[in-house]
């Protein structure tokens, strides 16, 4: 019985045909044998977007905003790749802050205490203590870090050994860990970082090569 | 969650925290809650780099925690959230409108930042605006604290939940995670600061020293005055508020579209189509777009009372929304009870009447305004996409509930064959269902009613999902294009660069045509052309999340009425 009327009269199909308005004897639409196409013919153009000042602004702001966004500390960027070979310049090039380090300073008592990222010190003594603070602004972060790099780089002139330094407190994590950064790239070299050219500046070349013969 | 969500939200998380958060987002996203071990197992990457992407997204409110009862925290992407991102523009641009730039800006940073303190917000709110004045010029720190108490007052931004006060002695060890909560009278008070200072404003030449300056004072001074005084309390945008905005927005457009002049020149005598069934005998002009006047004083008198997925607002009397009206509003009492009336009897139900108490009580019907502007969006996509008959059927279906095929083509006055094809067409795209009714019990084809439907719920999510994957595939279409000119949008950023350094030093005008000239004709072309499709395509996201924004609360107010 299940196999009565399939194949006799074309198009046989479970419901009364008639009723959804397909009349005896009207052509039906070719069978589909493959997938709708990706991108479907446009059969009418969509209508024109809304102009106006209010779609402009926000057209400016959104650009603003991606640009913005792109800037803060929140966009983690990865951490410099290590290059296959290491090179002679790598010791001189300010690199990008390495993965350890959170360029921001969150309220750590609203945060679960696993996310703490704790990093090892190879410090020699400071100077100064530095006093935990909870929140700085960003724009003081950027003056502290290039204000430490300044000193280190004075400090390293005089230092020549390098020291395992316990763990510190938290509010002096993110200066330590910028700090941190800068330690790891310059040690061990007698000489000023920023004197250091390596020849990819516009500009007239500096004054300093008095050593060498001019031909 | 849907594919086309997750996909959308994986684009959005790329284009504004990182591929790293991506890869995090993506992994709570797809496979739910998890710990954080279980977390750089999955993706792969190093655990600082997880803890970090973590540390953000927290931040943003984008992932929440909880602590287990086994002692794990375990970590939650919230989806819908994450889909705001879309809309920043238009919280931004509503902020600027209520409260001008000062308001615009707070609400640009705590959303820029996720959640700030008051003082910090307030500061770097008056540094930007300092730095656009003109010279000589700062912004005060007051101006732009009162402009925060009023978005704090009107509900707009609200207070993070905070971490429980630690206890004196610690005896037994802190738990892995604090457990934040907030009582819900603390969440909009301001505290009380005495915020003081003006605006800084960064000259570029000075910008080092003031620098070292900051940072040598910083460091004498110790730890004596940097906690600031209102340490621990966060704030941030409370977007429900800002959807009620836009949802009263939307609202009172609809009622003036429906009921007022369109344009009215201003010599020229109003003739309002209401007063025509109403004599009155005395030639007054009554002010343009009353009804919706009313309506917006209506939604606005309710705007802290309602709470946020009501289906009403609380009834008010005639008396009160005379008196609530504003100031320059001039019409009678009278004219007021007319106005009442008829948004009350208008078919479309906004305004329903509820009693007779001080001169009759009215309450705006808010969840049938949702369900006639999602009906409205979804008229209007059928129109725009098959054509004005296709969407006379599909009103008609609307409006009837059920019809036979032969019905359809009767009421709508089309002939039967085109009305065939539409239907099918309409049928294949999920607009429009077929409902069987059997006549019989063996469900015999031959006679069986079949009657065509439109299931508004199952549509709207339907159009929901095709919204999102479109703007999904508009992001992806812009990324694709800034891809392929990346190295002429490079080129000119450097043309521009050394074209400010020079103007900068003051150069002639000889050298600067030269270094213009570095971008070749064709180049420009091709940089107006990129920069043009980059324009479309941002102002067309803005565009489909206008219509997400309608479905959305649609689908979420039928959801919630019991």
């Amino acid at each position: 019985m299940a196999g009565r009327g399939r194949g006799r009269g074309r198009g046989q199909m479970t419901f009364n045909v008639e009723a959804v308005g397909i009349g005896k004897g009207d052509a039906l639409p070719p069978p589909t044998l493959q997938p709708s196409p990706l991108f479907p013919a446009l059969e009418r153009r969509a209508a024109p977007l809304p102009g106006g000042e209010e779609g402009e602004y926000m057209l400016a702001l959104k650009q603003e905003l991606r640009r913005a966004m792109r800037g803060l500390p929140y966009f983690v960027k990865p951490g410099a790749p290590r290059r296959d070979i290491e090179r002679y310049s790598d010791k001189y090039q300010l690199s990008s802050p390495t993965d350890n380090a959170i360029d921001w300073s969150p309220d750590w008592r609203r945060l679960p205490r696993e996310l703490k990222i704790r990093v090892r010190r190879l410090r020699k003594g400071r100077t100064a203590p530095l006093v935990p603070k909870q929140r700085l602004a960003l724009d003081k972060e950027e003056t502290i870090k290039k204000l430490e790099s300044l000193e280190k780089k004075e400090e390293e002139v005089t230092s020549e050994e390098e020291e395992e330094k316990e763990e510190e407190e938290e509010g002096k994590e993110e200066e330590e860990e910028e700090e941190y950064d800068e330690e790891e790239h310059e040690e061990e070299t007698d000489y000023v970082l920023s004197y250091f050219d390596n020849g990819e500046s516009f500009g007239p070349d500096s004054d300093d090569n008095g050593d060498e013969a001019v031909y | 969650m849907t594919q086309a969500e997750l996909r959308l939200c994986s684009l959005l998380l790329q284009e504004h925290f990182g591929e790293i958060v991506e890869k995090v987002g993506n992994s709570l996203l797809r496979t739910g809650p998890r710990p954080l071990r279980l977390l750089v197992g999955d993706t792969g990457l190093l655990p600082d780099q997880v803890k970090k992407a973590l540390c953000v997204l927290i931040q943003h409110n984008l992932v929440r925690y909880e602590v287990q009862p086994r002692g794990s925290v375990e970590y939650e992407a919230r989806s819908e959230r994450i889909l705001r991102i879309l809309r920043y523009p238009r919280y931004i641009y509503t902020a600027k409108t209520l409260y001008g730039d000062p308001g615009e800006l707070l609400v640009e940073e705590l959303l820029l930042h996720g959640h700030l303190p008051m003082s910090s917000a307030v500061a770097r709110v008056a540094n930007r605006l300092t730095e656009t004045m003109e010279d000589g010029k700062t912004m005060d720190y007051s101006e732009v604290s009162n402009t925060f108490v009023r978005l704090a007052d009107t509900h707009f931004i609200q207070r993070c939940p905070t971490a429980p006060e630690s206890p004196r002695n610690t005896k037994a060890p802190p738990p892995p995670a604090p457990t934040l909560a907030i009582a819900e009278k603390d969440m909009y008070t301001v505290p009380r600061l005495s915020l003081h200072g003006k605006g800084k404003r960064r000259h570029s030449c000075d910008e080092d020293e003031e620098r070292e300056h900051k940072a040598k004072k910083q460091k004498q001074e110790g730890g004596n005055s940097e906690t600031p005084p209102d340490d621990g309390i966060y704030w941030q945008v409370n977007l429900e508020r800002f959807h009620q905005h836009f949802r009263d927005q939307a609202l009172v457009s609809a009622v003036a579209s429906r009921m007022d002049q369109v344009c009215v020149a201003p010599t020229s005598i109003p003739t309002l189509e209401l007063s025509s069934s109403h004599s009155n005998p005395c030639f007054f002009f009554p002010p343009i777009q009353t009804s919706s006047e009313v309506v917006r004083t209506m939604l606005r008198m309710s705007e802290v009372t309602t709470a946020s997925g009501a289906s009403h607002t609380q009834p008010l009397s005639s008396n009160e929304i005379f008196r609530a009206l504003p100031a320059g509003y001039n019409i009678g009492k009278q004219v007021l009870d007319q106005y009442l009336a008829l948004l009350a009897d208008d078919p479309l139900e906004f305004v329903g009447k509820s009693g007779d108490s001080g001169g009759g009580t009215y309450s705006v019907n808010l969840h049938k305004a949702l369900v006639s502007l999602a009906t409205a969006t979804l008229e209007s996509i059928v129109e725009e996409r098959f054509g004005s008959r296709c969407a006379r059927i599909f009103r008609l279906l609307l409006r009837k509930k059920h019809l036979e095929q032969k019905q359809v083509e009767d009421f709508a006055m089309i002939p039967a064959k085109e009305a065939k094809d539409m239907l099918y067409r309409m049928l294949s795209e999920n607009l429009v269902s077929l409902q069987e009714i059997p006549k019989t019990p063996d469900h015999a084809p031959s006679r069986t009613f079949y009657l065509y439907t439109v299931n508004v719920m199952a549509a709207a999510r339907m159009l929901l999902h095709r919204c999102y994957k479109s703007v999904a595939n508009l992001m992806e279409r812009r990324q694709h294009e800034m891809r392929e000119n990346k190295r002429l949008l490079e080129k000119s950023q450097r043309v521009e660069a050394i074209l400010a350094s020079m103007q900068a030093t003051g150069a002639e005008a000889a050298q600067l045509h030269e270094v213009e000239e570095m971008i070749t004709g064709p180049e420009r072309q091709q940089l107006e052309n990129l920069k043009r499709n980059v324009n479309k395509i941002d102002a067309s996201e803005n565009q489909v999340d206008e219509t997400i924004f309608v479905l959305e609360s649609f689908i979420e107010s039928t959801m919630k009425r019991p």
